[in-house]
């Protein structure tokens, strides 16, 4: 492991033992005494390293194990096989130097307190990380003046709306200057402006900061606007690897031609017609034939403009997890 | 050890801040103290009307009692109860992960992670109902019973602690606990008598399954020169069992919710 990787991650497997009970109120009455277990896989075989410095994007549908493997990273779930390495440490053994340099927050839970003003909760957190009173103060001026927060600084949590209180919860996580940040659905809920406003500041921070990042989202906007690469897990393993532009070539089968003809005509022969309106008609054609079927629709047709695009990323990944579920 | 004092001051000094807002929950806590102490003190003075001492304790020995009932009741009320059922709250909302992911003692941040104020009106109460049976009595303890107080007053602090601890913890396998801990609210009001007027099965309760005896009588027996070497050597070997034990629990407990056991 070099000096610049920031997570090494190698068969790593999880196993959940959970109880269930059938319904009814028998079988709830049998479950006082005698409760059957079930082991469900949470996440299976995974192998990934991730480089200091990087932003990573975990995708894949609700269930899928992004949450369990980010858990596992962040030292709050102890492995069933594997193992992991985040900044040299093994993170469930949750030595204090491990856990100063990491930071974990999730979108659906809130970590500030109800109560009081921001600044308290954060200044609790400043008791707890042992943060030197300057390095505190410049931290505070930083994040404030990029999330905008000195209005917030005052109000008791309770009073804030919830993009408010997303900016501060990030804030609050960061005090410490953590190295690798774990951020589960961190724009869960907001408005387009204010997931672009986080979105900008958690590019900003692992600019300044050079802070590894590992972010899961459902809003493929988030995923695009900041991940190079993205990591796709469905069902607890891993399908997918590597550059996003790449997730495209690879999975999806199709290409996009698109038209522009000098006289309407009809284009049906040539590939599924994804959309036409007057002059102009998208194609959806497998991406074998684009070459046999561009240079069909140019001998046959007055072309005056002529295009072939990847699908949509968005509509890609939907078909994959789709596809995967009938399989 | 220091930066955990530190930690509890500024988790007081933000409770405190917190607090001064809402000046209606100090005028209620004074009425609710106030109301306590009101029916505490009725029941001694209808007791002692008709009877000289009860089960060898005079009426300033009880108010010895009830001081440290009050004294007691108040420090766990203050510091520990409220960490202990926003732990709960913690399990089930999943927040614990965050308290989990700092870097200190997880089992010390749970403990002290919220201070209700104004239980410390209980506490004041409790060293000026300890000073007014001084007087009564006439004059002060000497210098080994109040050591033996100040020991026993910590040690039955540590084993309500842990024995709460416990409670709480149980919330990893059982998520609804908050009403075991209003079960031992309730139990500990019956430590505001010395547990020997109790019949035995219930002495052995409040002594062995809810330590009320320790927290409560114990503490008032040194102070009242009735206790003997032994009950001291004991319950300060309880406390410190308990203590291990709770933190032996604790973490048991935490590595099952990490799934590293079970």
């Amino acid at each position: 492991m070099t000096a610049a990787t920031a997570v090494n991650v190698t068969h790593l497997r999880k196993v959940y033992r959970v109880y269930e009970r059938e319904a009814g109120l028998g079988a709830a009455l049998r479950a006082l005494f005698r409760r059957q277990m079930q082991e469900i896989v949470g996440v299976d075989n995974l192998t990934f390293t991730i480089e200091a410095g990087e932003i990573i994007g975990f995708l894949g549908p609700n269930g899928a194990g992004k949450t369990t493997t980010l858990k596992m990273l962040a030292g709050l779930l102890y492995p069933s096989a594997g193992d992991v390495r985040v900044l040299g440490y093994v993170p469930w053994r949750r030595e204090r130097a491990f856990l100063r340099q990491i930071a974990l927050v999730m979108g659906q839970r809130q970590q500030l307190i109800w109560d009081i003003p921001v600044i308290d909760s954060f200044e609790l957190n400043r008791a707890i990380y042992r943060i030197p009173p300057a390095q505190y103060r410049h931290m505070l001026d930083e994040l404030a003046d990029l999330l905008d927060l000195a209005p917030l600084l005052h109000k008791p949590v309770r009073n804030l709306s919830l993009g408010e209180r997303m900016k501060c919860e990030i804030a609050g996580s960061l005090l410490h200057r953590p190295q690798v940040l774990f951020l589960d659905e961190p724009t869960i809920g907001l408005d387009i402006v204010m997931q672009r406003r986080i979105r900008d500041f958690i590019r900003e921070y692992n600019h300044r900061t050079g802070a590894t990042v590992l972010l899961t989202s459902h809003y493929m906007a988030d995923v695009e606007a900041l991940c190079r690469r993205v990591i796709l897990i469905h069902h607890g393993t891993m399908l997918f690897d590597g550059d996003l532009t790449r997730l495209v070539e690879r999975f999806s089968p199709y290409k996009t031609i698109i038209v522009r003809l000098q006289e309407p005509a009809d284009l049906r022969p040539y590939g599924e017609v994804l959309s036409q309106n007057e002059d102009q008609v998208s194609l959806r054609v497998p991406k074998s034939a684009v070459a046999r079927i561009t240079a069909r629709l140019l001998t046959d047709l007055p072309v005056l403009d002529l295009s072939v695009e990847d699908p949509p990323i968005e509509a890609v990944i939907e078909q994959i997890f789709t596809q995967e579920e009938v399989v | 050890m220091r930066t955990y004092l530190r930690l509890l001051w500024t988790f007081f000094r933000i409770s405190i801040l917190g607090e001064l807002a809402y000046r209606a929950s100090f005028w209620l806590q004074i009425a609710e103290s106030l109301i306590d102490l009101g029916t505490a003190l009725a029941f001694v003075s209808v007791v002692f009307s008709s009877t000289r001492a009860l089960n060898g304790w005079s009426a300033d020995e009880l108010l010895t009692l009830i001081g440290v009932y009050f004294l007691i009741g108040g420090t766990i009320n203050m510091i520990i109860m409220p960490g202990m059922n926003r732990l709960i709250e913690q399990v089930r909302q999943g927040t614990l992960d965050y308290v989990l992911t700092r870097p200190a003692d997880a089992q010390l941040l749970v403990s002290i992670q919220q201070i209700d104020v104004w239980k410390l009106l209980d506490v004041v109460l409790g060293m000026a109902l300890l000073v007014g049976a001084m007087l009564w009595h006439g004059g002060l303890p000497g210098p080994f019973q109040l050591l033996a107080f100040a020991l026993t007053l910590l040690a039955g602090a540590v084993i309500i602690y842990s024995f709460v601890l416990f409670l709480a913890t149980l919330s990893f396998w059982y998520v609804r606990m908050e009403n075991i801990l209003v079960i031992f609210e309730s139990m500990y009001e019956a430590g505001r008598w010395p547990v020997d007027i109790y019949p035995g099965w219930l002495r052995a309760i409040l002594t062995f399954v809810v330590p009320v005896a320790f927290a409560v009588t114990v503490p008032a027996e040194a102070l009242t020169a009735r206790l003997t070497w032994l009950v001291l050597a004991g319950t300060l070997l309880l406390a410190a069992l308990a203590l291990l034990a709770s933190r032996l629990f604790w973490r048991f407990a935490i590595r099952y919710y990490s799934g590293a056991s079970a």
